[in-house]
Order: C-alpha cells, then structure tokens, then sequence
C-alpha cells in the first residue's frame, strides 16, 4: 500500500486522548477495526499524516448493563455484537444488523464506532441504534459529552465530532417488555454486500396503544435519517394495516434517496415503503404476542 | 514514527522486523515468505489473505502490521503440511473443495475460525462464516460439504 | 454426502481402474496446505517492481505524456510510453499451436495516440519497489483532447456515429443460412418475436493477473506468468522482436482463468521492462487493474423471432445478435461464430437464419469467457423456447421435447454430430430432481425453471488444434507426463495422470506430471474452448498406450503369451487370465530399458481440421463435437421487495464419461454460481465507457450466502471424442444456468424480465407493468 503517515499505538484511552489533542493542525485520523479507512486510505480518498490506532485499547471494547442503560464500548466489534446475549435481548435489530454485515473477517474487526464514524449512510448498525435511540459518547482530554445519534450527523460524511474527540461509547435505554426491535437490509446479495436500503423499527406499546414509533432509514438520504413524519403517524393509535400502509408511504416519501449503481431512488422509495410496512406490522405483531404471553 | 522493529509471531516463528507504519500485514507476511497468504483484492472483499490472529481470523490486507505487535499469527500454512495435514485441510482435498485453490487459504482460515468458536454450526452458520470468502470455481458446495466432513467427524457423527 | 446421481450407457467399457473414479486431485492437497506456488509468489534478486498507468478518458486524443517527473523520482528505473514502443501491435490473434487464421487485435501496446476506451495502458513503469512505482504513478499527467465517443453497439451502427474500429464499427460477424426461412414463416400458426439483453460480466477469477520476467544467461527473455496459453510466447516474441525460441513462458497454476487469461495479460509489459532494464521485473495487478485490464463477457442484444405450428413444430427461426466488442477486436470474430451456430440451440430447426455482429464501441473490449458467445446465445434461445410454449399454450418440457435434435439430425451448420445428443435425458432427470416444491405464502411466489444447452467443445475446427503430450515410466515404477497444458483450476494436471495411470496399470501417486514450460513440455495448446481434456487427454493416452504396447510386447514375451492378454494393474503386470504369472511393473521397466526398449513416448493428438465456415451460407463444421446438457431451477421471488432466492440448482450433463466425478461435479457446481450470478448480480457498468463497478464489492459475485447447494446429474454415454469417451463440461456447466433462473423467474412472477441481470428492481418494475 502507497501511503504515508505517522502512527501511534496508545496503550491506554488517557493517552489516546491526548495523543488526540496533540494534533497540532496536523490531519489525524483514527483507527479502529481498519475495514472501512484502511480502504479509503489505500484509494487516496483520504490522505491522513497521522493515524491513532485503538488496537490496545482494551477498556473501548465491553458491552455492559449498568441499571437501565445498555453500553457498548466503541472499540466493540461486530463478531462481539453477535455473541452477546444481552445485545440479543435488548437490542433485536442491532443483533439482526449484525448478521447481514461483510464477512466475518470484517465482521471481527469492524467495530460499532467506526461504523458510525465512517459517516456512510448505507452503515449497517446504525439504522438499529438510531431507532434505539442511542446516544454517542465523545470524549476528549478534557472530559466526555452525550449526543443523541439522531443529532450527530449533520451532513453526508459530516458529524458533530471535534477533531480532538473520540467516540468511546454508544449506549441506549434497555427497552422494556412492551418494545418491539425490527431490522432488515435490502441488498442486491445476501453475503457480504453494501445496503441498497436498511430499516429499523422500534414499536412501544400500552393498552393496545402505539405509544413509541421509531423508524430508521438507511441508506436513503445522505446520511442515515428517521422518519419522523411517519412515526408521529403511528405514535397514539392503534395500528391497524391501513394505518401501517399510510405511514410506511410517508416514509418512502420522508426519504431523500438517489440513484446509483445499485439502485435507482425510485426502488429505494419503494423499498422503504415495503420494508417499513413489513417491520412495523412485524414489530406490532411481536407486541401483541408478548402482551398475549404476559 | 514511520518506521520501527516489530516483534511478533508467525506459525510458531518468532520474527523480529523493521516495518514501515503504512505496511499492512498481508504485504509484510508476503515479503517474510509466507506466500501461502493470498491478495486478491486488498480492501477486506475477497477473504484469500484471511489469517487468524490469536486464533481469530482477520483480513491481513485490512490490518497494519504495528498493530499485531506481540501477537500470534497463523497462516494456512501454520495450520499443516502436507505430511501432516490438519483434518480440515485434508477435508479439503479429499472432498474436492479445492480448484484453483487461490482462496483456499483463506476460506479454510475463516472455516478453522469457524470450528474453535462454533464446534457444531448449522448450514447457516456455515454459510455466515464463509460469506466474506469468495470462491469463483466451486460453488461452495463442496467447500460446505468438506466442513460439514469435519463437523461430522469431531462430533462423532452427529450432524445440526 | 455427494448429492450425484450418475447414469451411465450400458455399454461403457468396464473395469476400469482408475478412471471413473472420484479420485482426490493431485494438486489439492498442496492447494490445502498452502505449499503451492503461483505465479505471483516468485520473487528473484534485484527484482524490479512494475506499474501499468491507464487512461481515464475513454475516447480521446492523447495530446501530451510528460513523464520526466516519474522519470527523475529516485528508485525509478525505467518509464516506458507509445513513443518508446513505435512498432508494436499487440499481436495476439487465435492463440495456439498452429491456428491456420488469425485476427489482429489492432491495439497498440501503449497508446500512441488515440486512447479509444477508459483503461486503455498509457505508459510502464518499473521501480525498486511498489511504494515507488505507484507514486511515479501519480506523477504523470496525461493531456488529453476529449473525442465524442459511442458506448452503445445499436448507436455505433448509425451512419453518424463516431468511428471506433473497422468499417461502421463492424469488428466481425457471422451468418448462418438453413433451409426457407420464409416458407417456414408462412407454414407457421404463431410467431413470436421477442428481445433479450445480456451485460458486461467479469471473471472475477480470486488471482489477478500476475508475472516475473527475467532475461537468462543465454539471452532468453523468461516469464513465469499466470496464463491459459503458454504459447502466446510467440505474441511476445513478435511483440518485443525476438526470435520465437528466445521467448520462454512457463506457467504456475493458475488461479482461476475462465477465459480472462486466455488473451496476452501481462506478458508483453514484463517483456519489454525486461528487455530495457536488463533485471528482472513483477507486475501484479491490484484488483482495480485486473478489472480494467483484460476483455469481458460480450454484452448480447438478441432479437428472436420463431415460426411455429399449434402442435408445437418449430417451423422457422431468424436470430440476430447484436454484440459490443468494445474498443478493440479481439476475440470477437470467434465469439461470433460461436453465437451464431448456436443460435438454434440443442432443437431441430431446418429453416434458420443467424446474424451475429460484434460492433466496436468505445467500452472496454470483450473477448473470451467460459461459454464464449453460444452462452449468451443460450441465454435466449432458452426463454425464447418458454415464451413460444406459452404462446401456444402447451407445457415447456413438452415442447421442447417435441423439437430436440436427435441422432442423425444435422446442426445448424449442416454437421451430423459424431457423439450422442442426450438433450432429453438430461432435461427430464434436471427437471424431476426438482422434486416437491418448497412451500410459500403471502408475497412470496415460487417459480421454476429449466434449460437445456449444446456447447462445442475443443477449438473451432478451422484453427487445425493439435496436442503434444510425452508419457514415460521410470525404473522404480513410476510415470512421469509432460504437457504444456496449463491447470487454470478445473484438475487439467490430475487428469492427465489419471489417464495415463489408468493406462499403465499404476495408481494417481505413481505419476508426476510437470507442465506449463512453454520451452520444456511439449506444447499441449490452450487451456480454452473445453478442449483441455479432450485434447491434451487424448495426446496423453496415445503416448501412454504407447508405452503400454512396448512393454506388453516384452512382458508376453517373459510369459510366452500374445500381448493382448497381458494386463497391467497395481503396478504389477500379469496374464489377464492368469494372474498368477505376474511381475512387478517396475521390473519390466528395468527389463526394457536394460534391452534398449524405449520406455517414453511423445504423441500428438489432432482435431478434425475443416476449412472456415462457408462465407455465403455459414454452413460448414465449427467444433469437433459438442456437449449437452441442461440446468434446471426452483427459487422464490419476493414480489413486494423483487429480492430473488434460489432454493434448488440442479446440473444434469452428459459428459461422455467422467474422468473423475468429483471433478466434474465441482465444474457443474461452479458453473451453476457462476451462472446464477450472471442471470441475477453480476454487471460490470459503464457509463461513457468509464467503469463504475471497479472492485469486488460492487461488482457482485454470489457468496456462501447466496447459492443453494447444487445438485449434479452427471449421465455418462460413453460417446465423446476424449479420451475413454469424455466429452467436455467446462463451459456448458455454465451455459443453461442463466436462462434456467430467468425462466424460473418468469414462472414465478407471470412476466418475463428479458434483460439480465434480473434485478430486484427489474422484479418490481415488471410486475408494476404488469398490474
């Protein structure tokens, strides 16, 4: 590989931080599983000076249930995701998202921040973690700060992240019985293939009641975005097929999806349409077992 | 830093090398002789550099080499020879799972790493470990059928 | 666990030792264990690292090359362009041994001053290291002139279009004229008339392309080169200017070819490096420049018109096939012969008209892939042949039934083929290995689809395709084979020694084949057209039974019995009737060659040669023999989301008779993965000729995830010209795939999607049509 940069191996998140505020203006980049900058680096799309590599940085991957919040440690990979229990338990569509990623090379370094980090709007774990609600931890030398991932991308490829700050940690509510988590990726493979369309739905409910809507739309718009309009729909009523069939429309037209090689924005609407639809009769379906269970 | 001496392990060899920081572990294992692990397209889509490290298998072309620093790497190589194959190897070759053989090491790599975590897997789970391997000769049919061989074997004939 | 059924003729010969038999190839284990080395694994002393810089532009004038800022980068050796390489063409024309035509490529090594498609090579750098050749890379700014440029073959036909290649863009093309095609129109109850498309498609083979060149000390230019054909070293040789016995190519095992390393890679770069550096030079291709560097899959437009009789008589068939070959010839002209003749497909059709032009276009050249033009032929024939049985209302496998060609019938091209036509047999047993359909509900519907196929195999006859091979057995019993042939993947090498095991009476790790020399091993032809076997098997056995007979004679000579009841098995060999008069086949050897009987043999084994088809009428022979077989699919279609599932695959051919099965169930599994991802993933897109599908993660090739686990039928009648009655299964396991899953498709969502691939979203917008 053709490139050249300075690279450090902090040992611990105290010194990656401040190897982090040591920037001195100088383009500094940092890597985790490598799956997603290493090939932008080797393509020149970004020419980084300095790389601030996460690899001994042990701490970063844990996931952990503190009381009501979830944490997953931003240097999580993947392949962790998918032996978790407790992210099978309260996190269904990250758990699903997991499944249908790369490969499992990838899968086994590719971690949850840089995910997020890589800014892609077809990422595959965001979708999930966006109708989760989750929230991003960044932290920097001087302290930590907690961003709703709903507010973090602000742009295609564009964030809320400052240059001297790391993402160490996404975390969200442990969903409680009446929620249902759905995810499904629409690609133009079944292995390892780049999402044309991913949706996540999070459904809550009481007495019959849709009383949490959460539906996340990748790969559609320039960055991985929710279908508010479509989530108010549903919010405060009982979901009924045509009631389902009308918000999932609105999703598709919410979206802001384009053509490319993998699909026209045409298809994409109508993916969102069907998929949405599909998830929340799905996720409404699942509450209405768990309601008849308990 | 842009250059410094590594010290890691291969197949059991200690090596100690001066390594530039943009050289990824594919180009370094290569240069060290173990040919044995493939490119076949240097951005983590095809799966032929699979090695594992510390027995969990990774794309050595998506890796830099600083960062296996006192780690334990093995390539296919590592895993046998052809006096003393390992039984996934020769499930490999007797099943006809192998063509041209070019991913061949890699998809044994992501198979073997397959087998330590998940001794039983389903088809499924098969399929999953594999997905990231791309095989254009076979079909994967026989690859499926030479690690169903295995599982059969190291369960004592009980098949998922 | 094999999922094989076989079926053989009754009458094969029996008692066959080694052929037959699933035996573990003799490269697979080195392949296991990693110890086997490919071309890209050698390195030498001194070597110098090489770089192939391309343009961006697909149509222009290259008005300025500066190169002396990549010239003057320290570590940078050498930094070749057009200028520096005035003369040279790349030559390659049919490659072969004796190819009695051939066909300029018409392209310049490097541009000189035309750049006629995007990633046409520019100039050549060789450097001390990788490192620094890609940055010499980016030192150099081409100047281009931008020329209007055509990317569409229909377009490039138009008077007004920009002129790419030969005259109004035509690069070749081939007729075929059978029979009154108006008479059998006007005795028709129905004519249907329908398009299909097919894509660019990309081998995608895992080993790029890949060579070490060095110039040795008796001034011979050595390539140790990742190829198909080792004698493109007279390519190489006309291309650089040397003698052709100063030109040494040998090969390595290939990993994976498919046709994309059946034309000159690169041999000629490394030559000429080589030749101005005087050190020995690497170049491998990343994969981006495997993708831009060799020729694709032609992109087909096929119209079909067919007359045919309510009783489901065809009475006539007009096929034209429109072809992009892209900026530069190539192997077009016999893409089109293959097209062509096979137009009618595996059906009796005496009244036929097949036109069949490949038309210059500014996009990538296209040139040889397995299946080599009658693919893409079949790919229309076969859901043509559904779409007419549902005109006229009668069941698929029943019409095609109806319209078989059989024994005795002549082809398209007017050839009465030598071998047996089991086209039904293998249509009936793919169709019932379906079996029960798999249960579906709500959106998802379930389709399924058949096709047959006919695939010449061995090289058109007019190329007068010959095969060396040498056979000769050691003092301790062991047999040693010579063949230039190159293993691209499919067991090439292990079959040969199972030929000549099976021969002389001694077991698979008895023989030691060294190969792939173009200098050393006698020159075996291409691995290419299905011919390898047939060919190169056919040379080995002569040279094998050679040895055999020698030793027979001497052996019944020791039991004072005729030589035809000596037999030779276990490496021992005895009286056929009485084996208890025996000795151990080592020590006839040591006998033999104590007495000065020669112990070796090299033979040459010769196609048919026939002169080129008929220029007024295409009528004419055009292989030696063809394969048959057919592909049958189930799969589900998601009509909400278009996603496509396959769920059943099963392969059924006649191979003549499998030299190892499980060598040809690996071909029929491979060809049907290969096949399902041209009929549903696979595309390489151009737009303005500039690619947009350049690596392996948007140029889709299915994965483990994707493919069901294929099902192998393989019938054995004993009847093909290879030896012990092969016939060939390379390429025609691919061929039916294609129209099997969109047949399938159609039978499932009640439209036909005549465009591959079939794309989710192609599902969707047909059945928005539809409604």
């Amino acid at each position: 590989m053709f490139a050249e940069f300075d690279l450090e191996m902090p040992n611990s998140l105290d010194e990656a931080v401040l190897a982090l505020a040591r920037s001195d203006g100088i383009e500094t980049l940092t890597l985790a599983g490598g799956s997603s900058l290493m090939v932008d680096i080797r393509a020149r799309r970004v020419v980084p000076e300095r790389l601030i590599s996460l690899a001994r940085i042990n701490e970063l991957r844990r996931i952990e249930i503190l009381g009501p919040r979830i944490t997953i440690g931003s240097r999580t990979t993947v392949s962790d995701i998918l032996r978790s229990n407790q992210v099978a338990e309260h996190g269904a569509a990250l758990a699903a998202s997991a499944e249908v990623f790369a490969g499992q090379m990838v899968r086994n370094v590719a971690t949850v921040a840089g995910n997020i980090a890589c800014g892609s709007p077809a990422a595959d774990l965001v979708p999930p973690l966006l109708s989760l609600d989750a929230d991003v931890v960044l932290t920097n030398a001087s302290g930590f700060r907690t961003v709703p991932l709903a507010d973090y991308f602000t742009g295609f490829k564009q964030d809320v992240r400052r240059p001297d700050e790391l993402i160490t940690a996404i975390s969200w509510d442990v969903p409680g019985a009446k929620c249902a988590n759905r995810f499904y990726k629409l690609a133009r493979r079944k292995g390892d293939a780049i999402t044309v369309t991913g949706v996540a739905v999070t459904l809550g409910a009481a007495n019959g009641v849709c009383t949490k809507a959460r539906v996340a739309l990748g790969a559609v718009a320039p960055i991985v975005m929710r279908a508010r309009a479509a989530e108010a729909m549903l919010e405060g009523s009982t979901l009924t097929v045509e009631l389902i069939e009308e918000a999932s429309l609105k999703a598709a037209e919410e979206c802001q999806p384009i053509d490319d090689i993998r699909a026209s924005a045409d298809y994409r609407r109508h993916a969102v349409h069907m998929l949405t639809r599909r998830l929340v009769a799905g996720a409404w379906a699942d509450l209405h077992l768990a309601t008849e269970v308990s | 830093m842009r250059e410094k001496a590594i010290v890691f392990e291969v197949n059991e060899r200690q090596h100690c090398t001066t390594i530039p920081s943009h050289r990824t572990l594919l180009e370094v294992l290569r240069a060290l002789g173990y040919v044995d692990v493939k490119c076949g397209c240097e951005k983590g889509d095809c799966g032929a550099c699979a090695v594992l490290v510390d027995g969990e298998a990774i794309d050595s072309c998506l890796t830099l080499a600083w960062t296996v620093e006192g780690r334990a790497i093995t390539t296919v190589a590592g895993l046998g020879n052809s006096n003393n194959p390992h039984p996934l190897q020769a499930a490999f070759a007797r099943n006809g799972a192998i063509q041209c053989g070019f991913c061949t090491p890699g998809v044994i790599i992501a198979s073997e790493s397959l087998l330590r975590k998940t001794p039983n897997p389903s088809d499924d789970e098969i399929r999953f470990a594999l997905s990231g391997n791309l095989c254009r000769c076979t079909g994967y049919t026989k690859i499926f059928e030479a690690v169903r061989e295995m599982v059969l074997t190291r369960s004592g004939g009980v098949l998922r | 666990m094999s999922t094989t059924v076989k079926i053989p003729a009754t009458h094969l010969e029996t008692g066959s030792r080694q052929v037959g038999r699933p035996l573990e190839r003799i490269d697979a284990k080195g392949k296991a264990v990693g110890s086997t080395r490919y071309a890209g694994d050698y390195v030498m002393p001194d070597m110098l690292h090489a770089k192939v810089l391309r343009s961006t532009v697909a149509s222009a004038n290259l008005r300025r090359l500066d190169v002396t800022k990549a010239r003057a980068l320290p570590g940078v050796v050498c930094v070749l362009t057009g200028a520096d390489v005035p003369k040279h063409m790349v030559s390659t024309d049919i490659p072969g041994q004796t190819g009695s035509w051939g066909q300029n490529t018409g392209q310049p090594i490097l541009v000189h001053d035309r750049v006629r498609y995007f990633g046409e090579p520019l100039a050549l750098i060789a450097s001390e290291s990788r490192d620094i050749a890609e940055r010499a890379m980016t030192l150099i700014e081409p100047e281009y002139e931008p020329l209007p440029g055509v990317f569409d073959p229909i377009e490039a036909l138009k008077p007004e279009a920009p002129l790419v290649q030969g005259v109004g863009n035509v690069v070749a093309s081939q007729m075929v004229r059978k029979g009154d095609v108006k008479h059998g129109f006007e005795t028709a109850d129905v004519i249907v008339e329908r398009v299909y498309r097919t894509q660019f498609i990309e081998h995608a083979f895992l080993e790029p392309e890949v060579g070490l060149s060095w110039i040795d000390e008796n001034d011979v230019i050595n390539i140790h080169v990742s190829t198909q054909v080792i004698e493109h070293f007279r390519v190489v040789a006309d291309a650089v200017g040397l003698p052709y016995n100063r030109v040494r190519i040998r090969g390595a095992l290939v990993g994976g070819g498919f046709g994309g390393k059946e034309d000159v890679t690169v041999e000629i770069y490394l030559a000429l490096l080589a030749l101005a550096t005087r050190r020995p030079v690497r170049l491998e291709y990343t994969r981006e420049d495997s993708f831009v560097g060799h020729g694709k899959r032609h992109p087909f437009v096929m119209t079909y018109r067919t007359g045919v009789k309510n009783d489901g008589t065809i009475t006539a068939l007009e096929a034209k096939f429109i072809a992009d070959a892209g900026a530069y010839v190539f192997l077009s002209p016999s893409v089109m012969v293959y097209a062509a003749t096979a137009a009618p497909g595996p059906y009796k059709i005496d009244n036929l008209i097949a036109d069949a032009k490949a038309v210059a276009t500014n996009n990538m050249y296209t040139s040889a892939f397995r299946g080599f033009g009658a693919a893409q032929a079949c790919v229309a024939y076969e859901q043509q042949m559904d779409e007419v049985a549902k005109a006229i209302g009668m069941d698929p496998v029943k019409f095609r039934r109806k319209n078989y060609m059989r024994a005795g019938d002549r082809t398209a091209t007017g050839v009465v083929v030598p071998s047996a036509i089991w086209t039904e047999q293998c249509v009936d047993q793919a169709w019932t290995a379906l079996g029960e359909p798999v249960e579906v509900s709500g959106p998802i519907k379930i389709g399924r689809g058949v096709a047959a196929c006919l695939q010449g195999y061995g090289r058109l006859t007019s190329l007068h395709d010959t095969s060396e091979g040498w056979v000769g057995v050691e003092r301790d019993g062991t047999v040693t084979v010579r063949s230039g042939v190159t293993d691209i993947g499919a067991g090439q090498v292990s079959a040969l020694a199972q030929i000549a095991a099976e021969v002389l009476g001694v077991t698979l790790q008895d023989v030691a084949v060294y190969n792939s020399d173009s200098a050393v091993t006698p020159l075996a032809g291409t691995t290419t057209a299905t011919r390898a076997l047939y060919m190169t098997g056919n040379a080995i056995r002569q040279a094998a039974e050679a040895v055999r007979r020698r030793l027979a004679q001497r052996a019944a000579k020791a039991f004072n019995v005729p030589p035809d009841d000596i037999d030779m098995a276990f490496s021992k060999v005895f009286v056929a009737d009485d084996p208890a008069q025996s000795m151990a086949f080592r020590d006839l050897v040591r006998i033999c060659a104590a007495e000065g009987i020669h112990c070796s043999e090299l033979a040459m084994f010769c196609a048919p040669f026939t002169e080129k088809l008929n220029p007024e009428t295409g009528q004419g022979q055009v292989h030696p023999d063809f394969s048959y077989g057919a592909h049958a699919i189930e799969l589900t279609v998601d009509t909400e989301t278009g996603e496509i599932t396959v769920i059943k695959s099963v392969g059924a051919h006649d191979v003549g008779r499998a030299i190892n099965p499980a060598a040809v169930e690996g071909q029929i599994e491979g060809g049907a993965v290969q096949g399902q991802g041209y009929a549903l993933s696979e595309e390489m897109i151009y737009k303005e000729g500039r690619l947009m599908t350049p690596s392996l993660s948007e140029y889709l090739i299915p994965t483990a995830m994707d493919v069901p686990q294929v099902k192998c039928i393989i019938l054995e009648s004993g009847s093909g010209l290879g030896p012990f009655g092969a016939k060939g299964i390379g390429e025609a396991a691919l061929t039916p795939v294609a129209a099997a899953i969109a047949n399938a498709v159609a039978d499932a969502i009640g439209v036909r999607i005549a465009e591959l691939p079939i794309t989710p979203e192609k599902v969707v917008n047909a059945l928005r049509e539809k409604e």
